[in-house]
């Protein structure tokens, strides 16, 4: 059993009264659970369960005067011991202070001299830049104050390999950054040709120039009669959207400030080819129909896989389609390629869960994503477009 | 050699200064006659007599007041304030004179006080009796702010405070008084009283605390070290002036630091700290500074002051936190 004495609770008070037990015998306690409202000269104090246990006696009823030190509560309580009291032992102490049996280790851990790590002196923020960008920031050599190492050697150092990948453009990168990132590892350097240094130059042109922005939605082609030529009605549908906003069929001279709008409508087309991305040209759209278009189609893919379009087949295009959902890819934001100013790009077809006047369907959707020059191409303009890409899409044929 | 608590090293402490230097002096409320409501000053009256061991009445100002007298004619006075929280009505006789007696007499006087007082929560206590209030004391020159978190500590520190020519304000961690026990020469050798003390080494990140905060702090780098993480813990001991030398040596080699404390954190201590290592060593930063604090409220009463001091779990979290960073 474990007797519970009443402790001082204020400062020095030889006694306090009963106001309320919040418990009874028989009833479980656990630590800190408030057992009994006293009243003191003081105050009305909450005198909490030093254990938990079960309570066995009461020492005194509702009104009663209990001496400070004399016996509370007694307990049956967990584990083992027979601590008779908080108050006496510990002093006139208001509340309770925790004993354990704990014996500490005389002499502090010895703060032997130790050599700070070996680490680069870099602020967080840029520690935090090379950390997203991947540059490890152990390898580099700062080039700031007391080597300290700055952003732009993280950024130097993170394109210095990408510029070294194509000669004529490693020019100004520091040769101090060459050693940075172990090329080894990633095997010979491949110097881009023909069609993939064309990319990685329209798609830089195309960052450094174009303010892109691209907003996405779905036709929904449930209504199409059978045997629609996908391809075909993109095209068509591109000259709706035309027919409909002109600003978006333009190119755009970000150095003279002007745009030109076209009356014809030449589409270039995205094809993937293993040497890489080929755009060959749809020459007016607009006043094709169907065959013809599929007969054009048909005859630039085969001509970009083969390699066997002359150049005629390959520029001046004043929009884009990219057809990546023949693969995979519901939405995605097309890179405009300056001067033209839009692309339309057309995702996976899906059945979606719609809902209808009719109540929830499964309809097939092509999911659209339209790309524009935001110098050039308002969003009102943008979204004309795009609404009469889709209201052209949806008909059913 | 005796194994003694905390509140028993103070009172071994206190002995040995009465006993070595008559010039010293012990008051408070209840320290004579009562032996100290934590029993810190039992029996000490009844070996010196009551000249060297004064009960004052219940007035804080007073005892302040009354011990800058005595300290300016040359005793030396080890004063107790009950609580923390009760600290208040003497504040004036502390930071508007104690502090300001050598400055203001170029040197002349000296303020030889020492201000014992129990800080923190964790004793199921009433309202005012769990306050950790060191910024106050902290913010104003010419105050040393001693907190120690072992028997050990308290013994060297206390010594050193009271043979300090200077005001100390002694902090003794209430939830600490009767924890754990040490065993403790008593030898009558001070400490130095303005280095922190490295608890446990590591090498992952380092965690500053001191006074009570430091029980939890241990258990959580024991924690910690079954996660493979490392921990430095530093125990701050002597919160006025900090040993940021310490600190920022650990950080240079850990890279990380938290700071634990279970004052609120709106102007808390850690919060000097962190500007500190931020204004010193932030070059060796791996990751952000984070304070694991009391919150920005009341100490609340007992049934809720295990919410607001920061637990283990509290600390682990954090520490995971930066190592993640």
């Amino acid at each position: 059993m474990k007797r519970f004495n009443l402790p001082d609770l204020g400062e020095g008070l030889q006694e306090a009264e009963i106001v309320r037990w919040h418990v009874a015998v028989g009833d479980r306690v656990e630590v800190d659970q408030p057992m009994v409202a006293m009243e003191t000269a003081k105050a009305v104090v909450e005198v909490p369960a030093p254990f938990a246990g079960i309570v066995t006696t009461l020492h005194g009823k509702a009104g009663d005067t209990i001496a400070t030190g004399a016996p509370l509560v007694d307990f049956q309580a967990d584990g083992t011991g027979d601590t008779v009291d908080a108050g006496v032992a510990q002093g006139g102490v208001v509340g309770h202070m925790p004993e354990t049996d704990e014996v500490i280790a005389t002499g502090a851990a010895a703060a032997g001299a130790r050599a700070a790590a070996r680490r680069q002196r870099v602020l967080p923020a840029v520690r935090d830049v090379a950390l997203k960008l991947g540059v490890d920031i152990e390898s580099l050599r700062g080039n700031g104050p007391g080597g300290t190492i700055t952003l732009d050697d993280v950024l130097a150092a993170k394109t210095a390999p990408s510029y070294a990948m194509s000669a004529p453009l490693a020019i100004n990168t520091p040769s101090v950054m060459r050693p940075a990132i172990g090329l080894t590892e990633t095997g010979e350097l491949e110097v881009l040709r023909s069609l993939r240094r064309a990319m990685a130059q329209s798609m830089t042109l195309s960052r450094d120039s174009v303010m892109e922005c691209t907003v996405f939605d779905d036709a929904d082609i449930e209504g199409w009669l059978p045997g629609g030529d996908y391809t075909g009605r993109l095209l068509r549908a591109i000259s709706s959207g035309c027919r409909a906003e002109p600003g978006l069929n333009a190119w755009f001279d970000g150095a003279n400030q002007g745009r030109r709008l076209f009356q014809p409508i030449h589409v270039g087309i995205a094809v993937d080819t293993p040497d890489g991305l080929l755009v060959p040209v749809i020459r007016d759209v607009a006043n094709r129909d169907a065959a013809q278009l599929r007969a054009e189609v048909n005859r630039l893919k085969s001509g970009a896989r083969d390699r066997s379009l002359p150049p005629a087949d390959l520029k001046d295009f004043t929009i884009m389609l990219s057809n990546f959902g023949v693969m995979a890819g519901r939405y995605a934001t097309p890179v405009v390629v300056p001067p033209a100013v839009a692309i339309l790009g057309s995702g996976r077809i899906a059945r979606d869960v719609v809902a209808t006047e009719r109540g929830i369907e499964a309809h097939r959707r092509i999911p659209l994503s339209l790309t524009f020059d935001h110098r050039c191409v308002t969003g009102g303009e943008a979204v004309r477009f795009l609404a009469a890409v889709i209201a052209d899409l949806q008909l059913p044929a | 050699m005796p194994r003694v608590t905390l509140v028993e090293s103070v009172n071994l402490a206190l002995a040995r200064a009465l006993a070595d230097d008559p010039d010293v002096v012990v008051v408070g409320e209840d320290v004579g006659v009562n032996g100290g409501v934590f029993r810190a000053t039992v029996g000490l009256q009844e070996r010196f007599g009551k000249l060297r061991v004064q009960d004052t009445p219940l007035a804080e100002g007073l005892i302040g007041g009354m011990s800058l007298g005595m300290a300016a004619q040359g005793l030396k006075v080890v004063a107790e304030i009950q609580f923390m929280g009760f600290l208040y009505p003497a504040l004036d006789q502390i930071a508007n004179h104690m502090a300001r007696l050598r400055h203001r007499t170029r040197g002349r006087l000296t303020c030889p006080v020492v201000i014992r007082m129990p800080h923190g929560g964790g004793i199921h206590a009433p309202e005012h009796h769990s306050e950790s209030l060191e910024v106050l004391l902290c913010h104003h020159a010419g105050l040393r702010v001693v907190c120690p978190s072992t028997p050990a500590a308290a013994y060297g520190l206390l010594l050193a405070a009271i043979r300090d020519p200077d005001p100390v304000l002694f902090l003794e961690p209430t939830r600490l008084y009767r924890l754990a026990k040490q065993d403790l020469l008593d030898d009558g050798i001070a400490l130095a009283l303005d280095k922190a003390q490295v608890l446990r080494q590591g090498d992952d990140i380092t965690v500053v605390s001191w006074g009570a905060m430091l029980h939890e702090t241990k258990q959580a780098a024991e924690r910690l070290a079954q996660e493979k993480i490392s921990c430095e813990v530093i125990d701050l001991t002597s919160l006025s002036p900090i040993d940021h030398d310490t600190i920022l040596e650990s950080v240079a080699h850990t890279g990380r630091l938290v700071i634990v404390h279970e004052a609120a954190r709106n102007a808390g201590l850690g919060a000097e700290i962190a500007a500190t290592v931020a204004e010193r060593g932030l070059y060796d930063l791996l990751a952000p500074i984070q304070r694991v604090t009391g919150y920005d409220t009341v100490m609340p009463y007992f049934a809720m002051e295990r919410a607001y001091i920061p637990g283990v779990a509290r600390i682990v979290d954090a520490v995971r936190t930066t190592m993640k960073a």
